[in-house]
């Protein structure tokens, strides 16, 4: 493992964050309604300093009312799940952990149906449901996954697959049993959906929950190093294995518990960010939680991008376009480091 | 790969830059969003009309209205049967009724319309279908973006013409709207009167082959089959009820009844369906008892009365023997309505 230096960390947090900026300003331009690059660039500008924009008032609502709030919930939701797919990993030291694989996802989603189904009129509700639901997931996976007092990584998986399986057969079950009810919006979102604006004030839920749950994971990414070489030796080494599993887990379940409950279900992104981060940037935690922060964020905004323009003006759900190029990337990375 | 322990490595120092770091970048992030939550919002000049829509909705809708969105066929229909379409500046990928429709600038699919087409287009209002063809979702976020948006919302043959009287109050043609939901009463009024004494043919509404959907009780659909003497044969509060063939062979109903614009196309597919399980243990398939209607049965707008009327005469010919009694308006093939001659 490289040595980390600060000097580092800036550079490569830089550059990914150059390269989340040609993107969003790439996501910014393209779309159905077409819009030049320097209007673009003019209006940004002055938008950002605070002045009014020089655009007739329907092209400033397309991209400042609907691109640009589209483009930070891309950012926000690839942010968490790549975060808490990292995480994921890492607790469980098994590299194909996720949070589709451990049905923690799924839990989220059957918790955000139930928010709507009781109360569809509270905004806040789906996504406080929906992390009660990750972390029951996570805690019952957890349960199911112990052997003889230890955790089994295979015993495990195994217990998450299952429990995603159950769980998508309960959404099954509530969406086909909630008679009278317009329940087709809910299947569009589980294909994971970011066509949706949100109320600003869900942005904010969000965002908050975001910035405390990676921050909290961050807080432990020493620890976490340590641990991916062995809990025993973790705890020797004087590691307080019990307490940076409980906020790994409660963290990383926060996350995905706010990212399933305004995207659906976008897979893949939990799994290949940060394998390809780690790929790019070595498996120092200390950098990869940043480094998948960010890189989720690219990854989605990307996604995004690509499902509302590539047919347009019809747009494809998130989830089929991270899954159609995720798939073949996620080999492409898996041939390249075997050789 | 061997792992070296730093688990003290980054120092007070490297901390403090990181966290300056990290804080400069959310306070940037929510800088962002604070300008994105701002930055929509526009006043109209003349005082708007304030309505409750189908859906239960509030909607502001400025007067007049001089740019209209339709996201759904039934709407579509609508609008040109109360003379509207004038103001109509787009539609949906699906809006085929009347064929002029087909013509106009497209939004996208009436579940997943592109909201930047419709913000560029202006449009004074959308009207959406709330219960046929649009997502709740999709009203919501027009309303966040401050577009103004009505929704239909029609469980019934009644909620139609209730819903044309209404979209015609809100878009300024409340005369058309009563004429033409007037004449459209009539006409189920004389329905009525003729099928007062027929038993209900026992049918199975086809909206799907394989898997098999049919339609539950509390659908329009199976209120105008019940307005055009019918019954279907399954009981259910789902409205689009993926049904067990055990039930549907058990039920043994009189007619399979489908609604296309292209029956070539549904007599080609049941050919192929004929020997399979299920559709060759019914009767209605062996006696051929199979009624291809308009496909204006599956849209809650003026042309259901239309379908109900088809429906009505092939069922039960005997009860349209003679000519209708009150005076109903032509339903010419052309598509337009005439609702002032109903008068």
């Amino acid at each position: 493992m490289k040595a980390l230096t600060l000097q580092r960390l800036i550079w490569i947090c830089g550059s990914l964050l150059a390269a989340l900026f040609v993107v969003v300003v790439i996501a910014l331009k393209v779309g159905a309604v077409p819009i030049s690059i320097a209007d673009l660039a003019v209006n940004l500008g002055r938008w950002i300093v605070g002045r009014g924009t020089q655009l007739p008032s329907e092209y400033q609502i397309i991209v400042f009312g609907i691109r640009l709030p589209r483009i930070i919930l891309a950012m926000l939701v690839g942010g968490a799940l790549s975060v808490s797919g990292t995480s994921f990993q890492a607790l469980l030291r098994n590299p194909l952990a996720d949070p589709y694989v451990l049905g923690v996802s799924s839990g989220g989603a059957v918790g955000a149906i139930l928010g709507l189904i009781l109360a569809p009129q509270q905004p806040l509700i789906a996504p406080l449901m929906a992390f009660v639901g990750a972390i029951a997931t996570i805690a019952a996976v957890y349960f199911l996954g112990r052997r003889k007092g230890q955790l089994d990584s295979t015993t495990l998986l195994l217990a998450g697959i299952i429990s995603a399986s159950f769980l998508s057969a309960v959404i099954s079950f509530l969406v086909t049993t909630l008679a009278g009810r317009d329940l087709r919006g809910i299947v569009f979102w589980l294909m994971g959906d970011l066509s949706t604006p949100l109320q600003p004030s869900l942005h904010w839920v969000l965002f908050g929950g975001l910035i405390l749950g990676v921050g909290a994971i961050y807080t432990t990414a020493a620890d976490l190093n340590v641990i991916t070489t062995g809990e025993r030796e973790a705890i020797h080494l004087g590691v307080d294995v019990t307490r940076v599993k409980l906020v790994v887990y409660v963290s990383a379940s926060l996350l995905t518990g706010l990212a399933v409950s305004v995207s659906g279900a976008i897979g893949y992104v939990g799994l290949l960010v940060p394998h390809a981060m780690r790929m790019l940037f070595g498996s120092d935690y200390r950098v990869l939680i940043p480094s998948s922060l960010i890189g989720g964020a690219i990854a989605v905004v990307a996604a995004d991008t690509l499902a509302r323009t590539v047919m347009k003006p019809t747009e494809l759900p998130v989830g089929a376009v991270t899954a159609i190029l995720g798939a073949p990337f996620f080999i492409y990375l898996l041939r390249r480091r075997l050789q | 790969m061997k792992i070296k322990i730093h688990r003290r490595f980054l120092n007070a120092r490297v901390l403090r830059a990181i966290s300056a770091g990290a804080a400069g970048l959310m306070f940037l992030c929510a800088a962002v969003i604070v300008r994105a939550a701002q930055s929509n919002g526009e006043s109209a000049k003349t005082p708007p009309l304030i309505v409750k829509d189908e859906a239960g909705r509030t909607v502001e809708v400025p007067q007049p209205v001089k740019r209209i969105i339709s996201l759904a066929p039934s709407v579509t229909e609508t609008i040109y049967a109360l003379g509207a379409q004038d103001r109509l500046v787009a539609d949906t990928d699906v809006c085929n009724y009347p064929p002029a429709a087909q013509k106009l600038p497209k939004v996208g699919g009436p579940f997943t319309p592109n909201l930047e087409i419709i913000v560029s287009l202006k449009p004074d209002l959308v009207v959406v279908a709330a219960n046929s063809g649009n997502r709740k979702e999709t009203a919501d976020a027009l309303d966040l973006l401050h577009v103004p948006t009505y929704a239909t919302n029609a469980k019934t043959v009644e909620d139609v013409l209730a819903s044309i009287v209404k979209l015609g109050d809100v878009l300024g043609v409340g005369d058309q709207g009563r004429a033409l939901s007037e004449s459209l009463r009539l006409r189920l009024q004389d329905f009525h009167r003729r099928l007062e004494n027929v038993t209900p043919s026992r049918v199975l509404f086809v909206v799907w082959q394989e898997p098999l959907i049919s339609i539950g009780q509390e659908t329009y659909i199976a209120d105008a089959l019940r307005r055009a003497g019918a019954e279907s044969v399954i009981q259910t509060k789902q409205d689009w009820p993926h049904v067990s063939w055990e039930e549907v062979v058990r039920q043994q109903p009189e007619y399979l009844v489908f609604a296309s614009a292209h029956p070539d196309e549904i007599l080609a597919t049941l050919a192929g369906l004929r020997n399979l399980p299920g559709w060759r243990d019914l009767k209605a398939m062996a006696e051929n008892k199979i009624l291809i209607v308009s496909e204006a049965i599956n849209l809650p707008a003026p042309r259901l009365v239309d379908a109900i009327e088809e429906l009505a005469r092939h069922l039960h010919p005997e009860a349209f023997a003679d000519p209708p009694r009150p005076p109903v308006v032509l339903h010419s093939n052309g598509g337009s309505h005439s609702p002032e001659r109903a008068h």
